[in-house]
C-alpha cells in the first residue's frame, strides 16, 4: 500500500477521535439537554419493588432537575392543575410515588431550540408512560422552558402541548 | 469423475448456505438491498406500531401498518382517509385518526353523528355506538378535523379535532 493512503487513513481516523473527542469534552447546549432530558425519565421512573428510602431518595434526585419557582401546568382531558414551586412538586411526585406500582417513562422525541444568548432554551417533546397493570401506553406532548445555571440546565415551565386541540 | 483439483475450488457448504458460491456478489446484493429498504422503510412507507383503541374496531391494538409519505404529493387529503399525524416533536410517536373535516368546514356532533357544514355525514365504518354532543367548530385554513373511529369512548378520553396539514405525515396504508 501507497504511504500517501497510509497517511489518508491515520489523517482521517486523527480527525475522527478528534471530533468525538470535542463532543464528548464540549457538548453543545442541545446535547447537554436531551442527555439531562433521558437522565430526568430514569430518574422519574420507578418499579414497584422500589423500597420507601429508595422512593424518597429518587423523588429528592427528580427535584435537582428543576428551579426553586418551577411552574407546571397539567391541561389534559379531565384534568387542569397547576404545580407551582419545588416543594410542591416534590410533595406530587412523592404521593405519585407512594401509590404503589411501577412507571416506566421515555421521551422518544426531543425537540430543542436554544435562546441566542445561549442561556435558556425551549423543549419540545414526547412523553410515554407505561404503569403497571395498564395494557395502554400514555402519550402526552410537553413544552419546557430550561435555564442554564452555571453549568446545569434546570426546567423552570413545564405545560402541556398539543398537536390536535 | 471429480478430481482432487475440483474439490478444492468448489466453497464449504456452510460457505455456499451463508454466502453464497460468488461472496462477493452477494454483498453488493447485500449493500443494495439494505439500502433499498432504508429508503423504502425510512422516506416513503415508514412501518408503524398500532397502540391504542381509538380507531377500533377498524384497527386493532398491537397491529402492524405502514404510512405512505408520498400519498399527498399529488393531491390533498381527502374525507375519510385514515391518516398518520406527527407531534410537536418529532415523529416517533404518531396518532392515527381519520380525516372528517376539511378546511374551512364546519364539524359538530349531534346524538353521536358528525354534522358537515349542517349536513350528516355517513360513515359506515364506525360500528361502536356514540352518544357525542358538541357544538359546531369551525375548521380553519390549512386545519384538518379528525376523530378516531372507536366513538364508543368518553368525549374527553378520546384525542380528536382540528390539526395542522403540515402535521399529517402520510395516509395509512393497509
Amino acid at each position: 500500500m501507497k504511504v500517501w493512503v497510509i497517511r489518508c487513513i491515520v489523517a482521517g481516523v486523527l480527525v475522527g477521535l478528534g471530533f468525538w473527542g470535542w463532543r464528548v469534552f464540549f457538548p453543545s447546549p442541545e446535547e447537554m439537554i436531551r442527555k439531562r432530558l433521558n437522565e430526568i425519565a430514569r430518574v422519574a421512573s420507578f418499579s414497584s419493588k422500589e423500597g420507601l428510602l429508595a422512593k424518597a431518595w429518587n423523588a429528592n434526585a427528580l427535584g435537582e432537575f428543576f428551579t426553586l419557582d418551577v411552574q407546571v401546568t397539567i391541561d389534559v382531558p379531565g384534568t387542569q392543575h397547576t404545580i407551582s414551586g419545588r416543594d410542591e412538586l416534590l410533595q406530587a411526585v412523592v404521593g405519585a410515588r407512594a401509590e404503589g406500582g411501577s412507571l416506566s417513562i421515555e421521551f422518544p422525541d426531543i425537540k430543542v431550540v436554544v435562546a441566542p444568548d445561549g442561556n435558556s432554551a425551549v423543549v419540545n417533546l414526547t412523553a410515554k408512560g407505561k404503569v403497571s397493570r395498564q395494557q395502554e401506553t400514555y402519550v402526552q406532548e410537553l413544552r419546557m422552558r430550561m435555564t442554564r445555571i452555571k453549568r446545569d440546565w434546570l426546567i423552570n415551565q413545564v405545560e402541556t402541548a398539543k398537536t390536535i386541540s | 469423475m471429480i478430481t482432487n483439483e475440483d474439490t478444492a475450488q468448489a466453497p464449504h457448504w456452510l460457505q455456499r448456505v451463508l454466502i453464497g458460491r460468488n461472496p462477493k456478489r452477494t454483498f453488493v446484493r447485500m449493500a443494495v438491498l439494505m439500502t433499498i429498504c432504508f429508503v423504502v422503510f425510512k422516506f416513503v412507507l415508514v412501518p408503524v406500531h398500532v397502540d391504542g383503541g381509538s380507531m377500533l374496531p377498524t384497527y386493532k391494538a398491537n397491529g402492524v401498518n405502514f404510512v405512505n409519505r408520498l400519498s399527498y404529493l399529488s393531491h390533498e387529503p381527502r374525507r375519510g382517509d385514515v391518516v398518520a399525524i406527527g407531534l410537536q416533536a418529532g415523529e416517533h410517536v404518531m396518532y392515527m385518526k381519520r380525516i372528517v373535516g376539511l378546511p374551512g368546514e364546519t364539524v359538530a356532533f349531534h346524538k353521536g353523528r358528525i354534522f358537515i357544514n349542517g349536513k350528516p355525514l355517513d360513515e359506515p365504518y364506525v360500528k361502536l355506538p356514540c352518544d357525542w354532543e358538541h357544538e359546531p367548530e369551525q375548521v380553519g385554513t390549512d386545519y384538518y378535523y379528525v376523530v378516531g373511529d372507536n366513538r364508543d369512548m368518553p368525549w374527553e378520553d378520546h384525542t380528536h379535532g382540528k390539526a395542522a396539514r403540515n402535521y399529517i405525515v402520510g395516509k395509512v396504508l393497509l
